[in-house]
């Protein structure tokens, strides 16, 4: 019983770190990609678009999960 | 951290130090996954580095000796400051910074190690390769990059096949960067001690966090820069070629959107160690531990918005040239806070001058005196006399050496009683601090009246009238090189336990959760975590 505990405490952190990572991952991504998007398709209204689209996915995401969670 | 006392957990109590199975010889640098070992290789990767970009250095000061040209020609000068720059920032300050954090942040926050053990040994194994590509770059046709560490076009998209390799080497020391910063947020997000809240962080660790947020979010932009360089260099796209359509200014814009923040990347871990030895040695808790966190915030958050004042004379609109000189004058008032606190900590404390100390000292005194000369800088008028000339080589420099490097000095004789069970000699650590401070200021405070009286930067002559105080800085410089002999002396008597042996606490102020520790630190530890009151 104790041994099952302990072993959940562990995958669930293991999560909660491959989740922390992946989103400051993809938010290197998306500052890697869109400022060579930004520069390869136009003026500041592209770099402005890539990073307004990139806020609200991440907004998007983080209010899914807290709602999935309650 | 002062305040916080911690329990150990049932069967706490280093039951687990014995557990001490790793491979021995090569194989347990190559696959170790341990957080300590890990750090090991990066103080000693940056610690090789430092002495390669030194001798570089060297090379510098030996043919500004005199004017005229007496040791290399123009070319291999202009490789020395670039690949010297480039070296001491990236193989040498930021590795020694992610030393430190690797060895002492597991062990701050009650951590049994950093959350990605294997992505951490990945991390430190691709610096040595972007290292090699770096020095042999020197070795291929047309030498290596000499258009400065600040690879400006157009220049470097003429340039030979040096500067390949070092978009390469710079494209893998990002990776490298990128990965160790993930890895460090989430170290401290989701592995501290049950009780340890954010606000009870040791204040290294709060350095470090906002330190891996500001790489996350600028080292993509370096590497989305220098891929637009190569893309232009070999693939037809006319980025910041006008002849295409693009700008070269466009480079320096998108550049020091990175730079600027890596100033702040370099000097925040500094920040950390000397939050962290001046309450030890002054017997006090640290004045304002709040406001300290907020200011290190504040300072990240400025450090994006100041960027242009690295180039005031491309010609901007005198609203943008008023906006970056008030936003950069604006960094003084968190970094002001931080000096007065750190101030006030000694405050009637009782101090002793041991040899972190005598460092964290002479950081404060010599960093102030850098941020001040930034501060001169920072005025647009008097930048436009200054841009280019020695006056931002000593300024910089009194940020780079006496701010982040005479704190990594002050971090490691704090620190490594624990990392190695030895005292080190404290008569030699203070010869070596003495002998740092005079070399130092010999060496770059008559660069400050060089600039002021106009002699540019990266050239390999001069004229006469800046004959004597070259002379005296070229000395400095030798003599500060020498110093550092004595250093790695003093660590390998360390290494080698030639000396007494250390206690778990051999500073009597010290109140972080590693000194909790046996000394030298067992090769795992915090398996089970201490309970933070």
């Amino acid at each position: 019983m104790e041994l099952t505990k302990h072993t959940t405490d562990i995958e669930r952190r293991k999560a909660a770190n491959v989740r922390t990572a992946l989103v400051f991952a993809s938010i290197a991504v998306v500052f890697f990609v869109g400022i060579i998007v930004a520069h390869a398709y136009g003026g500041p209204l592209v770099g402005v678009a890539v990073m307004g689209v990139a806020v609200l996915l991440f907004l998007a995401f983080a209010i899914g999960r807290n709602l999935r969670s309650k | 951290m002062s305040s916080v006392t911690h329990d150990h957990a049932p069967g706490y109590g280093h039951a687990d130090d014995g557990h001490a199975h790793h491979p021995s010889g090569i194989t347990r640098w190559l696959t170790t996954t341990n957080h300590k070992d890990i750090g090991t290789m990066y103080l000693w990767f940056s610690f090789t580095m430092f002495l390669v970009g030194g001798a570089m250095a060297m090379v510098i000061r030996a043919e500004l000796f005199q004017p005229g040209l007496q040791i290399v020609n123009p070319e291999f000068f202009n490789s020395m400051t670039t690949l010297h720059g480039l070296i001491m920032v990236f193989g040498a300050i930021m590795p020694a910074a992610v030393g430190f954090a690797n060895w002492q942040i597991p062990m701050m926050i009650g951590a049994p190690d950093m959350a990605f053990a294997r992505m951490n040994n990945w991390s430190f194994w691709l610096l040595p390769p972007a290292a090699i590509l770096l020095l042999t770059s020197l070795f291929v046709p047309g030498g290596a990059a000499a258009g400065g560490w600040t690879m400006y076009p157009p220049l470097t998209v003429q340039a030979g096949m040096g500067m390949d390799l070092t978009i390469f080497a710079v494209h893998i020391l990002g990776a490298s960067s990128i990965m160790g910063s993930i890895n460090i947020i989430t170290t401290i997000l989701n592995l501290r001690a049950p009780g340890m809240t954010m606000m009870k962080l040791p204040l290294f660790c709060w350095a470090w966090l906002i330190t891996a947020y500001l790489l996350i979010a600028v080292m993509p932009v370096l590497a989305g820069a220098v891929t637009m360089l190569l893309t232009d260099r070999h693939f037809g796209t006319t980025f910041f070629n006008a002849a295409g359509g693009g700008d070269p200014v466009l480079f320096q814009h998108v550049f020091w959107f990175f730079g600027h923040p890596e100033v702040y990347i370099i000097i925040l871990p500094a920040f950390g160690i000397i939050s962290q030895i001046i309450p030890a040695f002054s017997r006090k808790p640290l004045f304002g531990y709040a406001s300290m966190v907020y200011a290190l915030a504040a300072i990240a958050i400025l450090s994006f918005i100041v960027w242009a004042h690295h180039m005031f004379t491309v010609g901007m609109p005198a609203a943008g040239l008023l906006f970056f000189m008030y936003a950069t004058m604006l960094i003084a008032v968190p970094t002001g806070v931080k000096v007065f606190n750190w101030l006030a900590t000694m405050w009637k404390g009782s101090i002793t001058l041991e040899s972190p100390m005598l460092f964290a000292i002479g950081f404060l005194f010599l960093f102030t005196l850098g941020g001040f000369t930034g501060l001169v800088l920072a005025i647009t008028p008097v930048d436009i006399q200054l841009q280019d000339t020695y006056y931002v080589v000593a300024h910089f420099h009194y940020v780079m050496v006496a701010g982040s490097l005479f704190a990594f000095f002050g971090g490691v004789y704090f620190w490594i009683p624990k990392w190695t069970g030895t005292m080190y000699d404290e008569r030699l650590g203070k010869i070596h601090f003495w002998s740092s401070m005079l070399a130092f200021n010999l060496t770059f405070f008559p660069m400050h009246f060089l600039g002021l009286a106009g002699m540019p930067r990266r050239i390999p002559d001069y004229a006469q009238q800046f004959a004597d105080w070259n002379m005296l800085a070229s000395i400095g410089a030798f003599w500060f090189g020498a110093s550092q002999l004595l250093f790695l002396y003093i660590v390998l008597k360390c290494i080698m336990h030639k000396g007494e042996k250390a206690p778990a606490k051999p500073w009597e102020g010290a109140d972080t959760l590693e000194w909790t520790l046996p000394s030298p630190a067992p090769y795992h530890t915090f398996e089970t975590p201490p309970v933070i009151k």
